[in-house]
């Protein structure tokens, strides 16, 4: 019986583990797409920047090997961490560049640029590689992982806390855990948050009220730059050790329903980031079974547009449910 | 804007991602004037004088994908455009396009021993309706559950990829085909080539019927003002008593339909049997041209025969030189961002005036 529980524990912990190295890159993007969001310029731009963000830290990383060979071996990784935040950074930069300066669309100038990192990085791939797939040719590194010790022989725990084979988790993964204690906290108890929210809540009031609001969006497009990098550097250098062609896959736009569907809050958001994670692995495990692949990739995306309208239903009940029970108070005899 | 100055503009865009897409071009390549060469008279046939004096015409494979090419982007662009009529970004061409060429495909097959006029028809309008249907679903839900756009036309686009290979592949394949495909459509069911060894069809004429069919509908009849109002105001036309939801939906319907008619080109005229591998990504560059069109539903034939030439030529570059095709991206995403940035003119207006008074002060 006990064995089973540790057995059946071990299983739920293998399983949180991979949903959570799943989620990490969705995490990054969707705490990114929300402080843009918040400040009122919805990045659709965000695949674009992880794409870049990859490409930038994969081949830094490999490059940086081959230029400073006397170099300890630990640095390699975080220059390129280092150049792929930078890269997607300023790919978001010139989102606000083209959208704040020169008064491009939003949501184009995004796809434009999403585009534009998906064309760029591929030339440049082939270009450095001559592959136009992957950059398994270069010897690129990755970003160390985590590991706790004295835990390795506790049943559960172990497991959860560093992982199937006992190799710890990437730094990125609890990179994305600090990432949302700290937006979160950010937005909700610095000065600098409040006025972002405030810049995306009503331009004008902001700008009568003597806020800076084009500064302000520009530092949340660069925010949102740089969170998305994260996301974009944890799958060239922790989830996989290469960069791929169109690598990012979709995340960027699952990160910007995730802030949807996370009623624009960020616990919201980055539950909703979670379940995304949750959700491939588990089309991943169902793959092993007999259910066709096609139909495990529709779960996804098929969840993500079922998750849009079960919470605009409950938005829907609950302020109904406010509204009848305000009436109620209205109506009752003993109000003072 | 008038429209010369607004053509004028584009042309200035286009021109300068060009130029840009070139010194891209330049990085990356040894050869790089013979690559501009192949991109930009690639899709042109040649015309030679053979040994007896006769005219030549050479190259027109590459003519007909052009033709071909364009053909599909005015469709994709109409499935962008009349949703944006309505200020809705839907980024699921693709994923209409490809229930259309499944459901012409279906119906096809279906259909057995019927003569053409039949068939081609049935086809034709199951295409229309699957994509219509499609469409409608992301209109549903925005107008219903004001779930955004963007999101979900992009996850339908996911999951109709999928339910196209899911029938492809266990449905309709075809198991005596050394690949997984649908066996080729019945001859009735297709289109016969309008310019030989190419896939010029009649949809070549089709498409610019389609624009002209969509204009009619937009300018001219209820539908098309309540969509155009509900786009240009909603609040201001849902006081009017206009049903913006109604009509916001049925754009999304509309496009789709469109959509689903490219999709009928593919199955129909282009391929005549739908591999399971059929390449998502068509449908995003329908918003290219609509852009390029600039919400102009008039100029999108025009959009689709300016950007189809750059897609047809990259392919002539690739082919002939060592520069990948995905230049074209760069270009295409360069064009975009300068179309749409409206102050980038003005401003790089501005600046040359400022810097020739100086260098004129200076003298």
């Amino acid at each position: 019986m006990t064995l089973d529980l540790v057995a059946a524990g071990t299983l739920a912990a293998v399983l949180a583990g991979a949903a959570l190295r799943a989620a990490t890159p969705i995490v990054f993007a969707s705490l990114g797409g929300l402080v843009s969001e918040l400040a009122g310029c919805v990045n659709v731009a965000l695949e674009g920047v992880m794409l870049v963000a990859a490409f930038a830290g994969v081949v830094t990383s490999a490059y940086s090997a081959l230029w400073f060979p006397d170099a300890p071996l630990w640095l390699h990784p975080w220059l390129g961490c280092a150049a792929g935040l930078a890269a997607g950074t300023a790919l978001a930069g010139l989102l606000a560049v083209f959208h704040l300066e020169l008064g491009a669309d939003l949501i184009v100038a995004g796809i434009g640029l999403n585009i534009l990192a998906q064309g760029l990085t591929v030339l440049l791939m082939a270009h450095l590689t001559g592959d136009k797939g992957s950059t398994a040719s270069l010897a690129s590194f990755a970003l160390p992982s985590l590991r706790w010790p004295g835990v390795d022989g506790v049943p559960v725990l172990g497991v959860l806390l560093n992982g199937e084979g006992g190799g710890g988790h990437n730094v990125l993964v609890y990179g994305a855990l600090v990432a949302t204690g700290l937006t979160a906290w950010a937005l909700r108890h610095t000065v600098f948050g409040l006025r972002l929210r405030a810049t995306g809540e009503n331009a004008q009031a902001a700008l009568a009220a003597g806020l800076p609001v084009k500064r302000l969006r520009y530092a949340g497009l660069l925010l949102s730059g740089l969170l998305a990098s994260g996301g974009g550097v944890f799958l060239g250098m922790g989830y996989l050790t290469l960069f791929q062609a169109d690598m990012a896959a979709g995340r960027g736009y699952l990160a910007l329903a995730a802030v949807f569907l996370g009623g624009r809050q960020p616990l919201g958001t980055v539950a909703a980031a979670l379940v995304f994670g949750a959700a491939s692995v588990a089309a991943a495990r169902l793959g092993l079974l007999a259910v066709p692949a096609e139909v495990v990739f529709m779960i996804p995306p098929l969840v993500t547009i079922a998750a849009l309208v079960l919470v605009r239903l409950h938005q829907r009940r609950t302020a109904r449910r406010r509204a009848a029970a305000g009436r109620a108070a209205l109506l009752s005899p003993q109000r003072t | 804007m008038t429209p010369s100055r607004e053509g004028a503009r584009i042309a200035l865009a286009v021109g300068a991602a060009l130029v840009l897409g070139f010194a891209v071009m330049a990085c990356v390549s040894d050869q790089p004037w013979a690559a501009f060469r192949a991109l930009v008279t690639g899709p042109l046939p040649s015309i030679e004088r053979a040994a007896d004096g006769h005219l030549v015409m050479r190259r027109l494979v590459r003519f007909g994908a052009w033709l071909q090419d364009a053909t599909t982007l005015t469709l994709v662009g109409l499935a962008v455009a009349i949703p944006f009529r309505a200020r809705q970004f839907s980024l699921g061409a693709d994923g209409q396009l490809f229930m259309g060429a499944l459901a012409a495909a279906a119906v096809s097959l279906g259909l057995g021993g019927v003569p053409a006029v039949v068939a081609l028809p049935l086809a034709f309008l199951a295409a229309a309706l699957g994509g219509a249907a499609w469409g409608l679903l992301p209109g549903l839900l925005k107008t219903r559950f004001e779930a955004n756009e963007i999101v979900t036309t992009l996850m339908l686009n996911v999951v109709a990829v999928q339910v196209y290979r899911l029938v492809v592949g266990r449905v309709l394949n075809d198991p005596t085909a050394g690949f997984i495909t649908t066996p080729p459509l019945p001859d009735v069911a297709t289109l016969a080539p309008l310019i030989a060894r190419t896939n010029v069809t009649a949809m070549a004429l089709v498409a610019p019927a389609a624009v002209a069919a969509a204009l009619f509908l937009l300018r001219r009849t209820t539908l098309g003002y309540e969509i155009g109002l509900a786009g240009a105001n909603p609040w201001f036309a849902a006081r009017a008593g206009v049903p913006v939801a109604r009509a916001t939906a049925l754009a999304f319907a509309l496009g789709g339909a469109f959509a689903g008619l490219a999709g009928f080109h593919v199955s129909n005229a282009l391929l005549k049997r739908l591999p399971v591998d059929l390449t998502p990504g068509i449908g995003l560059e329908g918003i290219v041209v609509a852009l390029l069109a600039r919400e102009r539903v008039a100029a999108l034939p025009l959009a689709a025969l300016g950007y189809a030439y750059l897609r047809v030529g990259a392919q002539a570059m690739e082919r002939t030189t060592d520069v990948p095709r995905e230049v074209v991206l760069v270009i295409q995403a360069l064009i975009i961002l300068f179309v749409v940035s409206d102050r980038l003119v003005p401003l790089a207006l501005g600046l040359a005036r400022r810097a020739g008074a100086r260098i004129r002060g200076a003298a």
